[in-house]
């Protein structure tokens, strides 16, 4: 198992500076080097380190679990067969979440064609009534609450791709403007006006939510 | 009117109601809040938008994931006859491929003064080569000459008598 305590060192200058150049971006970007090495068992420590966030972040955007894994597999073997060609350039997490973006919004554009745009774009926000005929407080608050996600997932849904892909990494990956912008190819400013924008579609869409 | 926050720091209401901002950044935001509705109702709309997220939670991940996963990577390595035709011919590690090219290079130069070195050996007899016609061309010149010499033996016999 690999540690901090114990920086991989490779034979000769060029690997040398390929490794510092990794460990100023990332520990990440300095193991997926030793998994360019032919080093397979350091491609499981970041399969199991970034696994989970990769598909909750397709989750998210796909809104299909069965479709999330099946984009984060295609994610994870793009990132071992392209391994011998894998450079250091930026973050791993920012490489990585370039891939899956690229996947899971094609798989978007595909599905939207294919269904002919009715699934996310005719999303309504005039939800039915919620009919309550057990009293029972736990069941209700289970019903609003479900009622209450499903017009969270409607409501992102809602947001054109890349808002939605901004949104998703900026709330629930935490990452930081610059990070999403090299995710999404394109400028800080951009990111942050996308933002801005999402966000407001969602206040719009959610802010009854606080006073319910 | 919007607010100039609004337009030059959009972000800083964002983080204010993520509650990622600074202690100070966070009261000099409240300060102005104070004084203004429209960020404020900005802030907490977008502070009730962030519970709203907080509250969506992804399934878990299927437990046999990796086994599906490295099942795909071995099955591309065992299937895929491009990977199994273009693999010697991939760029190797550096680690690998120097140790190996360092031998291929002595055992070519190995090679070379040896062959500069030994002694000339005598030059081995060239084989011709022998086409079917012309055997068969060299058997009836020799029936002809067998035949000839055959009717020359005879003459031979005969002009003594004759002298």
């Amino acid at each position: 198992m690999l540690t901090n305590a114990q920086p991989y060192m490779l034979p000769g200058v060029e690997n040398d500076m390929a490794v510092a150049a990794a460990a100023t971006l990332d520990y990440d970007a300095e193991l997926m080097l030793r998994v360019k090495e032919g080093d397979d068992v350091t491609f499981g420590v970041l399969l199991e380190k970034h696994r989970v966030p990769v598909i909750h972040f397709v989750f998210r955007l796909v809104q299909e679990q069965a479709i999330a894994e099946e984009l984060s597999q295609e994610v994870f073997l793009r990132v071992y067969r392209s391994r011998s060609s894998y450079e250091p350039t930026a973050k791993f997490k920012t490489w990585l979440f370039r891939i899956a973006t690229h996947l899971a919004l094609n798989w978007l554009r595909d599905e939207k064609h294919e269904r002919g745009q009715e699934r996310l774009d005719d999303v309504s926000m005039d939800l039915p009534a919620l009919q309550i005929c057990d009293r029972r407080p736990s069941v209700e608050q289970e019903m609003v609450s479900e009622v209450k996600l499903d017009q969270v997932r409607r409501a992102v849904a809602g947001l054109p791709e890349k808002q939605r892909a901004a949104v998703l990494m900026h709330k629930y990956e935490e990452m930081e403007y610059t990070q999403i912008a090299r995710v999404l190819g394109c400028s800080e400013s951009a990111v942050k006006s996308l933002l801005f924008r999402a966000y407001e579609t969602l206040r719009a869409r959610l802010a009854h939510m606080g006073t319910s | 009117m919007i607010c100039p926050i609004q337009i030059r720091k959009p972000e800083m209401l964002l983080a204010y109601a993520a509650g990622d901002l600074d202690p100070e950044s966070a009261r000099l935001l409240e300060a102005h809040l104070a004084g203004c509705s429209a960020c404020r109702e900005i802030a907490k709309d977008q502070a009730t938008v962030w519970k709203a997220l907080d509250g969506w939670e992804a399934p878990p991940v299927s437990p046999d994931f990796n086994r599906r996963l490295y099942g795909r990577i071995d099955q591309g390595l065992q299937l895929s006859w491009w990977e199994r035709l273009t693999r010697p011919f991939r760029p190797m590690p550096l680690r690998q491929a120097l140790p190996l090219t360092a031998t291929a290079g002595l055992l070519l130069m190995a090679g070379l003064l040896l062959q500069h070195t030994r002694p000339l050996a005598p030059a081995a007899p060239s084989g011709e080569i022998v086409r079917a016609d012309q055997v068969e061309r060299t058997l009836d010149d020799l029936d002809l000459l067998h035949q000839f010499n055959g009717t020359a033996a005879t003459a031979e016999s005969a002009q003594p008598d004759a002298m």
